[in-house]
């Protein structure tokens, strides 16, 4: 925490490479492993290249592309819950991801015991769970569905619980894979508004987005990942245009 | 990673304290299946040995309810224990967490129900007439040295069980086969002379005639015995340790 000034950057995605092996009868048991040891079909799959991404504390990042070209690969790397093949990711600051909404919900708890194991997995503790779980609550805007079991809830409902959790646990660097659809059209300009006050406040953002528009508002900077490499990173403007001119 | 880990207190006690409550969500009895199994179990070898086999042990109940709860400490562990990377795959293919967590709120959440399990020696040796002695402030010795050994062990056996599924029936295997190698029904000095070494590799050996020593015998366990064991443990542990973080690393790509 103590050298928190002197890191310039939040995050450095050093000469990033990932393939993903590609089974096509995966040996799952021993027997199997043993009979076909050598007969396994194997081929590697190179879903990234050489990617160099350096971002600076407070900057908000949109990585756009078309599917497959590796945007949410990169965010699992990020977030550390895939390792790259090769190169390295530095981060500095408290990482939270919005990779999946809801991960971790225990169906038959109530939306109040879940919002405290859910922030948990995002490494809060008890007293900082207690100091913002009204918040959460106010945010969610599930009233008195607080107390209920999560099993009995809408999808809407279940999303927008998730994402109150996520949005409050007060990260320093934020990942968010498309998950700015969540909810009525009220509750998607309520979180657009909060990615703004959270944007303002210097908090790193990542997002992962093919709705163009609402990252041109949010972000400054855009990276077009083509087949797996940085193919433009600058202005979002200038990216989104060039991005349109060849996939639009 | 103590700091990690500390960061993380949070996500480790409400782990705990769903490993105790959801075992036995929606039985009549709910947690107290923890007491009642392991007490069944003696019930059964409390009538089976001495009128079948006619052992003479004196107070063989309590005898064996010594050595059953820690038993039932390390089996509950090391079956839970070995499969819960993969039961809790679908977290983990999701968010970022500590992953050594999941394996230590197993061991951890096996320990408060083997420190309760323990009122129920206390019970018997009330009731046998045995009583205590000086010896119980070794108690908590031992239990550091099985904590120890078993979550070295459920480090190894959990990151390998994400690539080879096999693992879970091998080593449910394995552990019925110990149960019947370590002196748990009978006491070590029954084994044919011979073969007593055999007895002697098994680390759990150690560790139940310690907890008898202290419990049934009164009498002060084999300290140098223990002193190794525990510096084998920790070795366990970190060749574990060692292990599981660099399978770690393929966990969300597996599952």
């Amino acid at each position: 925490m103590k050298k928190k000034q002197d890191n310039e950057y939040a995050m450095i995605v050093d000469d990033v490479s990932k393939k993903f092996k590609i089974y096509y009868d995966k040996p799952n048991t021993l027997k199997e492993r043993l009979v076909f040891w050598n007969k396994t079909r194997l081929n590697y799959h190179q879903v990234l290249k050489n990617i160099n991404i350096k971002i600076k504390k407070g900057e908000t990042v949109a990585l756009i592309g078309v599917n497959g070209s590796g945007k949410s690969t990169l965010l699992k790397l990020m977030t550390k819950i895939i390792y790259p093949t090769t190169g390295k990711i530095i981060t500095h600051g408290k990482l939270t991801s919005l990779l999946e909404l809801g991960a971790g919900f225990h169906p038959d708890f109530t939306g109040r015991e879940n919002i405290y194991f859910n922030a948990s997995i995002f490494g809060l503790t008890a007293s900082e769970i207690d100091k913002r779980v009204q918040d959460i609550i106010d945010f969610s805007e599930l009233g008195e569905f607080i107390d209920t079991p999560v099993r009995t809830y809408s999808s809407g409902m279940y999303m927008r619980l998730a994402f109150s959790v996520a949005i409050n646990v007060d990260a320093e660097i934020l990942l968010i894979d498309e998950i700015l659809a969540v909810g009525d059209q009220h509750f998607q300009d309520k979180c657009f508004e909060k990615l703004q006050e959270l944007k303002k406040s210097d908090k790193t953002i990542v997002i992962v987005s093919h709705s163009l528009d609402a990252v041109k508002k949010l972000c400054d900077r855009g990276i077009w990942i083509y087949n797996g490499e940085v193919k433009k990173d600058g202005n979002i403007k200038k990216v989104i245009d060039e991005y349109l001119k060849v996939c639009g | 990673m103590f700091k990690e880990l500390y960061n993380y207190r949070q996500l480790l006690k409400s782990n705990v304290s769903k490993e105790i409550r959801g075992k036995y969500k929606g039985s009549f009895l709910g947690v107290l299946w923890s007491f009642v199994n392991p007490l069944l179990m003696t019930l059964v070898y409390a009538i089976v040995f001495p009128f079948i086999l006619k052992s003479t042990q004196p107070h063989y109940v309590t005898f064996i309810v010594i050595a059953i709860l820690p038993w039932t400490w390390f089996t509950s562990v090391i079956s839970q224990g070995t499969n819960t990377i993969v039961v809790n795959g679908g977290i983990i293919k999701k968010v970022y967490f500590p992953r050594e967590i999941l394996p230590i709120s197993i061991v951890t959440s096996g320990l408060i129900n083997f420190l309760i399990s323990c009122l129920i020696i206390a019970i018997f040796l009330i009731f046998s007439g045995i009583g205590f002695s000086f010896y119980i402030v070794l108690l908590p010795l031992i239990v550091i040295i099985q904590y120890i050994l078993q979550l070295g062990l459920i480090f190894i056996t959990s990151s390998i069980d994400v690539y080879i599924r096999d693992a879970e029936y091998i080593i449910s295997f394995f552990v019925s086969m110990i149960f019947y190698g370590t002196p748990i029904l009978y006491s070590s000095s029954l084994f044919p002379e011979k073969v007593s070494w055999l007895l002697k590799l098994n680390p759990l050996t150690t560790i139940i005639e310690s907890y008898r020593d202290i419990f049934y015998y009164q009498q002060l366990p084999d300290l140098q015995g223990l002193g190794i064991l525990f510096f084998v443990s920790c070795l366990i542990l970190l060749i574990g340790y060692k292990i599981f973080k660099k399978l770690e690393k393929g966990f969300a790509e597996e599952l």
